[in-house]
């Protein structure tokens, strides 16, 4: 029971960790909360269900699908709409509160507000510890690992991976040196939008794939960002499953109720004592 | 250093420190009193209904206006508080036994505590991080209406609440009387945030939107104000909440969902932030064309979050703005 617990956490709390990971470089480099991700999980979560049920594509496939549709999608958010409002940081939040608030609203009007299934993809589990974990699950675990990998590399080693951490740290001193910004900028966006459909089309077959299932898990990912600090990915890493594991132990032993919950007292009791997250460097 | 945001990019071009009403808005303040008075005598039940959300959201979006227009915070908690003071006011008549007179006052007092307490820390927070915060409270009062089963009676709603008790002789249980009693409601709400934001605590809340340092710095205490702002805010919410709740004599969590605080939030920028009328005229637009689109009811909201990404290109001062920039044209 524990065993099953703390593997439903760890699995959850990585889906948060890879939203929360775009979340974090967004909003650590643009100054937005970018509620619109949440809109983009929903949007790439119906992309995969749709690429695997009607064009009968493989898994690994309809992952791809997913992680262009959300790239794609923030990258236009960004080029169109938050561009030209830079310095306005109100009038960014409100609008992406707004596309997020529309991007939910088109998928009950385009796909009803009934939950669909996704097949299962690759049935059979392994036994760990004497406990049964499905493969599908292993799956959610090792392209997030990778994920995470393939993202810190490239934020480490490439040139433009330089300028985004240049950017972070100061935004006038890197345009100063002649950073580009604006490839900065759509650079941050598509990287965010793909790590949340990626996120999306991968949970889903563990759940379902409905029109709200945005919210929480846009909430908890703008939680772990506030906790993991900004322009840390080892904090983003942590924060994610740490809530992810406090949610479903908690919902055990505190209350399965408020199990949506937890992740707010988190963020009060952080903002409050540790305002610049457990691990910000910034 | 990261950019602080800048406060008045909402208020148009020129925000103006404080509203006076002109001959002619008297005209068409005095027009439009008239009309709704008349409402109930001529219309049908529908459109009395209909006026009375109508009236229910505007002082709504005039209490937000007073926090985030006049103030600078912005808040994405309006309909929490609303929900707040609407089970508040519900449960103290269904089980304490408080008659709606007792309990309508109660419920705004503790709703404006409970904006006290809410607002004294999370208001220490700069920028995005209070707008996500709060947010974040609205999902979480929602979460508490829903679950607290033994209080709220959770997902099923609250039931035969009461109508207000006659009071003078007149009595509460018809639509028209109760359609009365919010409009009374109304116009006291609106008269005083209006004197409010004339007043001396208008011109200081302003001062903290338009530079909160320099606020600070010549000696107001602006946490102190800020905390002010959005605890009266948070009691009219309150108290519509409460009315709203012996109106329609059912509540159901879902009504405050945080749908119900974007509403507001959009009612108040297609209004006009920071000009107290425009919010209630943006409520009044927003409510009227959601009821005409009642045939169509996924699409509204489509439709409303592509107003508000409109209204943010053209003319982030909203109607208001756009009415501003018509008459600045004229000069």
């Amino acid at each position: 029971m524990v065993f099953q617990q703390i593997i439903n956490g760890i699995i959850i709390g990585s889906s948060y960790s890879l939203v929360a990971l775009g979340l974090n470089l967004i909003w650590s480099i643009t100054d937005i909360p970018d509620f619109s991700q949440g809109g983009i999980y929903i949007i790439a979560a119906y992309t995969g269900y749709f690429a695997v049920k009607l064009a009968n594509v493989p898994f690994p496939v309809a992952i791809l699908l997913g992680m262009c549709a959300g790239a794609a999608i923030a990258f236009c958010f960004e080029r169109f709409l938050y561009r030209r409002w830079t310095g306005k940081g109100r009038i960014q939040l409100l609008s992406a509160i707004a596309l997020f608030f529309l991007l939910a609203n088109l998928a009950i009007l385009m796909w009803t507000a009934k939950a669909k299934f996704f097949p299962t993809y690759l049935p059979g589990s392994v036994s760990l510890f004497g406990f049964m974990v499905s493969y599908q699950r292993i799956v959610v675990l090792a392209v997030s690992a990778i994920l995470f990998v393939l993202v810190y590399l490239f934020i480490q080693r490439t040139k433009i991976g330089k300028a985004i951490r240049a950017a972070s740290q100061d935004r006038e001193a890197a345009e100063v040196v002649g950073i580009n910004m604006s490839t900065v900028y759509s650079m941050v966006f598509m990287i965010g939008g793909a790590l949340s459909g990626t996120a999306a089309v991968l949970i889903s077959p563990l759940y379902s794939v409905f029109p709200t299932m945005g919210e929480l898990p846009l909430l908890k990912s703008l939680v772990v960002v506030v906790l993991g600090g900004f322009g840390s990915v080892a904090g983003v890493l942590v924060g994610g499953i740490g809530l992810g594991l406090l949610e479903s132990l908690g919902a055990v032993y505190i209350s399965a109720a408020y199990q949506h919950g937890f992740a707010f007292f988190i963020l009060i009791i952080v903002l409050l004592f540790f305002p610049r997250g457990l691990f910000g460097k910034v | 250093m990261r950019n602080m945001s800048n406060k008045t990019d909402l208020v148009g071009k020129s925000p103006r420190a404080t509203i006076k009403v002109k001959s002619r808005s008297l005209i068409i303040i005095g027009v439009v009193l008239i009309i709704l008075a008349v409402i109930p005598q001529i219309a049908s039940d529908y459109i009395i209904y209909v006026a009375t959300i109508a009236m229910l959201y505007a002082v709504l979006a005039g209490s937000y206006d007073l926090t985030t227009g006049y103030t600078g915070p912005l808040t994405f908690c309006h309909g929490a508080f609303y929900g707040v003071g609407a089970y508040t006011s519900a449960l103290l008549t269904l089980k304490a036994g408080f008659p709606f007179w007792v309990a309508f006052p109660i419920s705004g007092i503790m709703v404006f505590f409970f904006g006290m307490i809410v607002g004294y820390p999370a208001l220490r927070l700069k920028g995005h991080y209070f707008a996500v915060t709060t947010f974040f409270f609205a999902h979480f009062i929602y979460l508490v209406i829903l679950n607290s089963q033994g209080l709220t009676n959770g997902p099923l709603g609250l039931r035969n609440i009461s109508p207000p008790e006659s009071i003078l002789g007149i009595s509460f249980k018809s639509l028209q009387s109760s359609y009365y009693l919010i409009f009374v409601f109304g116009i006291a709400a609106v008269v005083f945030l209006y004197f409010l934001v004339n007043s001396g605590i208008g011109k200081i809340l302003v001062s903290i939107r338009e530079n909160d340092e320099l606020a600070e710095a010549i000696g107001i205490n602006t946490s102190f104000y800020k905390v002010l702002a959005f605890s009266i805010g948070a009691g009219i919410a309150g108290l519509t909440g409460s009315l709203f709740a012996h109106f329609f004599r059912l509540l159901h969590p879902t009504t405050f969902a945080w749908m119900t605080s974007e509403m507001v939030v959009i009612m108040a920028i297609v209004g006009g932030l920071g000009t107290l009328f425009g919010p209630i005229i943006g409520a009044g637009v927003v409510t009227l064309i959601l009821e005409l689109m009642r045939f169509a009811p996924e699409l509204r909201f489509i439709i409303w979050s592509v107003a508000l990404i409109a209204v943010l290109i053209i003319e982030p001062g909203g109607l208001m703005g756009i009415a501003g920039r018509i008459r600045g044209g004229k000069k």
